[in-house]
């Protein structure tokens, strides 16, 4: 079981330092959590840009390697799940005008920080690495609760 | 989850002829080629989802009913959930008829005593339109009487008009196409969605502030949980 009261307090200690709003969706882009300092709205907007550019990526930046070509055309490559998982998207930063954005994966939901202009790419990468590794355990457990 | 359901009544009071319209898609005048029902005949009928009724229709003719009463009574009325009584409205020896189902009653207290029980005064179309209601009240109260101190329900069918339809239409209802809705105010939030096979799921969230997508996850989780103790409690 999610509680939503804690997910959220462990979002809102990463939503310090310039980040604007951190927030956790589920693979189709609907909030599980959010914090966000510029109010619900902005963060539910930023929630359907930050999945629609993720999925968006991950559809078009396939690699094209021997595997994906052979699965696409048919014939069918032994290991092609196996490679596709470790070439699948990671992390996704992009450096907008208005601020700076950076999405990630937990199990298999997104987590996303917006942040000001000036706060470097790094810490913002860093930061959300460090907040994904302390939720990916737990929320493994959900999900193979899901699927199994 | 197979629910015993013993359906009696006296010889030709129509009980297969109900049977067969409502689980096997007979029209109603398809019921005339059906013959006198042999002994106990054993259904299946899976209905509701995974619901599976034991359908028991028992013959109505004396032999068999003096039968049931003696050497098959324990086998016959023992775990039972629903028995169905089906009165001829027509018939001319109410009376017998009134005494083979209070020895039915008398059976069914000893053996099950938690059963449902469904009086069907059937056959309505052969009664003029103007008295049905008069007559299938009268009926109603001398049951209700002869009935203490079980509790029974009473209806007024017909194969030939749209009860019994209404009553398979009402079953085939409930699987419409529901899926899930939603419904979320300033205070709370509901939310409604398939849980098991056999049930559905209402949880009050009294915290707006919490997403509908963390909630519905919630629910799929426990969706797991339930259907496992579904599956373990139908194999037990």
């Amino acid at each position: 079981m999610l509680k939503p009261k804690v997910i959220s307090q462990v979002l809102r200690q990463a939503t310090t330092g310039g980040v604007k709003a951190t927030l956790l969706l589920n693979s189709e882009g609907s909030p599980l959590a959010f914090v966000s300092e510029s109010g619900d709205r902005d963060a539910r907007v930023y929630a359907a840009i930050a999945s629609n550019v993720w999925s968006t990526f991950e559809k078009n930046t396939r690699p094209l390697t021997k595997e994906n070509l052979a699965t696409g055309s048919g014939s069918g490559g032994g290991t092609s799940s196996g490679n596709g998982a470790n070439n699948a998207l990671k992390f996704l930063l992009v450096e907008c005008e208005e601020g700076n954005l950076a999405i990630t994966t937990v199990a298999n939901m997104l987590l996303c920080l917006t942040a000001n202009p000036d706060v470097a790419l790094g810490i913002l990468k860093a930061k959300t690495e460090a907040l994904a590794r302390h939720l990916e355990e737990p929320f493994q457990r959900v999900t193979t609760y899901n699927s199994s | 989850m197979k629910k015993k359901v013993l359906l009696m009544g006296k010889s030709g009071s129509g009980k297969t002829s109900m049977r067969s319209i409502i689980f096997s898609n007979y029209i109603a005048r398809d019921t005339r080629r059906l013959g006198a029902t042999i002994d106990v005949e054993h259904s299946h009928v899976r209905f509701l989802g995974n619901l599976v009724l034991n359908l028991w229709d028992c013959g109505g003719q004396e032999a068999f009913m003096e039968n049931y009463f003696a050497a098959q009574r324990d086998h016959i009325f023992r775990n039972v959930e629903v028995l169905i009584y089906v009165f001829d409205v027509e018939s001319r020896e109410i009376e017998r008829d009134m005494h083979y189902y209070q020895d039915c009653l008398e059976a069914i207290l000893a053996n099950s005593k938690d059963a449902k029980i469904f009086c069907l005064i059937h056959k309505m179309d052969l009664v003029q339109e103007e008295v049905r209601a008069k007559i299938f009240n009268e009926r109603f109260s001398e049951l209700k009487t002869r009935s203490e101190p079980l509790k029974i329900s009473a209806f007024a069918t017909s194969i030939w008009d749209e009860t019994l339809y209404k009553f398979k239409l009402s079953c085939s209802k409930s699987q419409a196409q529901f899926k899930s809705m939603e419904v979320r105010q300033a205070n709370f939030a509901a939310f409604f969605d398939i849980l098991t096979a056999n049930t559905y799921v209402m949880v009050i969230m009294s915290d707006p502030t919490v997403e509908s997508a963390a909630t519905q996850m919630n629910i799929t989780v426990a969706r797991k949980h339930f259907e496992k103790l579904e599956t373990s409690h139908m194999t037990r």
